[in-house]
């Protein structure tokens, strides 16, 4: 067994594909799905009335598909105006978490006099779940801010302290020979510290934009304005009762997760790219 | 060695410090991309257009005179007597009753779980449930029918303690409802004509609906109705002695049409006995508040928490198809008593009105939500989230 490896049987050579991944994928999503199926029809047997709040996959996958040709029951409307309700929230509290992060965090790491001022009550405040906030800020800022409000506060501290954390990292190399070079305070700030932050600041990014799709289910409690959104729909398909459109919303949320997460990602590549860090 | 690193740092710093100027400026460039496309984002998504559409916002009950007199909402519909709560408080104007879109419709039943059913002396136990009901039930309509009795002035004080509204809400708002427990022919069409628009709406499914053992909407109807324990009341007399088990109660927070269940409780104004006790029932409430929802009801049925419950009649039919939680209608809690409140001085004097505008539902399974969507469906006017 210790000569050179003859050619690799058909078996390895898959192996060493790239196919193989995927092969792998869809044996994760099969096994997941079965078990699914399993356990629906487990319940169905025991427990009639359990079964129905875990329905059976092929009836999430009709009520998914459903819902781009008939309005889903409770909102009575069309997936795409849950989707952009919901999908303006994101964006919306995530851009207004990003402004006001942003200056904040740059401030924040740089100075350490702006840093002990600001710790105590980030620290305090960062650990409280957003949905806590939910109730107030539904009556502060009543149907169309409150929910903006929620997935902002989800957004907001991964992105503060990711950006505290850039500030933080900057090679004090880099710092003294702008020095060096003549760089005063303000030169210092603007030319070494806010771009050496950029890649902290996107792995904030992705991480908020995960998390504000965390939120919006806790952001959409009733009473929201604007065309519900995916969070209110799941609210309000419980009280009728369909599971199945429920789950549908669900891997609905996942997915956009997934594209909005992906698209920074893409961004933040080619961004890099362009700049030719990596 | 220091040496050598300094020369190589000095052209690599220089080098670099360029370079980062390019990256802030990517950096503020991408920044404002983020808030750009946030910004239209914003005014894209939210242009609503203005179709024969009226725009649903769900909220408690309890919230919905507030947010009219600050314009969250144009208009609201709810349960009495958060309708003559808002007249009596100068804050609304009644635009209309539920009684003028349906007349006499069914509103709170009681329905009881089959589980409980089940249990030994299940079926004895609910036979004298409904008869205290029953009672309850005919002692209030005695009383509503001499406004000077002392009864009268009881069962004020029972509705003011149950609702925590004043005694000038309850007057008004006793005045826009029927009591009564018996289950007619047009009860049981209206129930028909419940499940026959939630199937054609697609909150029910054909599927489910026949899983469930059902063929048409009279079939279920009459499965799911069960008059036989208001029809034996007559013969069912008080005990002495007391069923062991205790019934759980579920009813809705304040609501005032179900003050059957208030009154059949009371033990004070009836001489230290209620009226459950009368017929040897312990019963207790199984939230002591109440649910805030007909479904919450209905859900805690499906986990053994409530074995006789208050609601209305749209989430038990839901509840009892898509959960398949097992249970019978015995009888009826009352009927009408919805309005559909306008702020005073809203320019809104018609149903039609209302189109394009936001109206405040309790919840999309309640008999409020779906008497409005009716209506505005004759109209040709779609009820959608708002």
């Amino acid at each position: 067994m210790t000569g050179p490896s003859e050619t690799p049987s058909l078996l390895q050579r898959f192996a060493a594909s790239g196919w193989f991944r995927y092969f792998l994928y869809s044996v994760s999503i099969v096994l997941f799905v079965g078990m699914w199926h399993a356990l629906s029809w487990r319940l169905n047997e025991t427990d009639p009335v359990l079964a129905t709040y875990i329905p059976y996959p092929v009836d999430v996958a009709k009520a998914f598909i459903a819902s781009f040709s008939s309005p889903i029951p409770g909102p009575d409307v069309y997936i795409w105006t849950l989707i952009s309700a919901s999908l303006k929230r994101v964006l919306l509290g995530f851009a207004i978490a990003l402004a006001i992060a942003l200056p904040i965090g740059l401030l924040m790491g740089a100075f350490k006099t702006v840093e002990c001022l600001g710790k105590p009550v980030v620290e305090l405040i960062r650990p409280i779940p957003p949905i806590a906030w939910a109730p107030v800020f539904l009556f502060a800022f009543k149907a169309f801010w409150g929910p903006i409000a929620v997935v902002f506060v989800g957004a907001f501290f991964p992105l503060l302290i990711n950006i505290i954390f850039g500030v933080r990292s900057v090679d004090p190399m880099l710092i003294d020979a702008a020095r060096t070079l003549g760089a005063n305070k303000r030169h210092l700030f603007t030319k070494v510290i806010v771009p050496s932050t950029l890649p902290y600041l996107m792995t904030g990014v992705k991480v908020a934009l995960g998390i504000a799709w965390m939120c919006i289910v806790a952001a959409e409690m009733l009473p929201v304005r604007g065309g519900g959104g995916l969070g209110y729909a799941i609210w309000t398909i419980t009280d009728i009762g369909r599971w199945d459109y429920i789950f549908a919303i669900m891997l609905f949320i996942g997915i956009l997760s997934i594209l909005t997460t992906g698209l920074a990602g893409e961004f933040e590549r080619r961004v890099y790219k362009w700049m030719g860090m990596k | 060695m220091e040496k050598e690193i300094n020369r190589c740092s000095n052209v690599e710093i220089a080098e670099s410090i360029l370079m980062k100027k390019k990256t802030m400026i990517v950096a503020a460039v991408a920044v404002a991309a983020l808030v750009v496309i946030g910004t239209l984002a914003v005014i894209f998504l939210s242009k609503q257009e203005t179709r024969k559409e009226v725009l649903f916002v769900n909220m408690g009950t309890n919230l919905m005179e507030s947010w009219l007199e600050v314009n969250e909402s144009d208009a609201y519909i709810a349960w009495e007597p958060f309708v003559s709560s808002a007249v009596v408080n100068g804050n609304g104007r009644v635009l209309m009753w539920s009684s003028e879109i349906m007349p006499h419709h069914p509103c709170c039943v009681v329905v009881v779980s089959k589980a409980f059913l089940a249990q030994p002396n299940g079926t004895e136990m609910t036979q004298r449930f409904v008869k205290a009901h029953i009672e309850a039930t005919e002692w209030m309509l005695e009383a509503l029918s001499n406004k000077d009795s002392t009864n009268y002035t009881t069962l004020v004080n029972i509705a003011v303690e149950f609702t925590d509204r004043s005694a000038a809400v309850v007057n008004e708002s006793l005045k826009h409802l029927e009591y009564g427990y018996v289950m007619n022919a047009s009860f049981k069409s209206a129930l028909e004509q419940f499940a026959t628009t939630y199937i054609s709406d697609g909150w029910i499914t054909n599927d489910t609906f026949h899983n469930r053992g059902y063929t048409t909407p009279a079939d279920f109807v009459s499965g799911y109705v069960n008059g036989s324990f208001v029809d034996a009341a007559g013969t069912v007399a008080p005990s002495a002695t007391m069923f062991p088990t205790t019934i759980k109660l579920g009813f809705l927070t304040q609501d005032i049409h179900q003050l059957a269940q208030a009154v059949a409780l009371n033990a004070t104004s009836f001489g230290g006995q209620s009226m459950f006790q009368k017929y040897g029932l312990n019963v207790t409430k199984a939230l002591a508040n109440g649910y805030g929802a007909g479904g919450d009801v209905m859900t805690a049925m499906g986990l053994g928490q409530v074995d006789i419950g208050y609601l209305g009649a749209p989430p038990a039919i839901l509840k009892h198809i898509n959960n398949n939680i097992d249970a019978v209608i015995v009888a009826q809690a009352n009927m009408e008593g919805s309005g559909i409140v306008v702020s005073v001085n809203s320019d809104i004097h018609t149903i039609e009105d209302l189109a394009g505008r936001v109206i405040a539902t309790p919840s999309v399974t309640s008999i409020q939500h779906l008497l409005l969507k009716m209506e505005l469906s004759r109209l040709g006017i779609e009820l959608v989230k708002g």
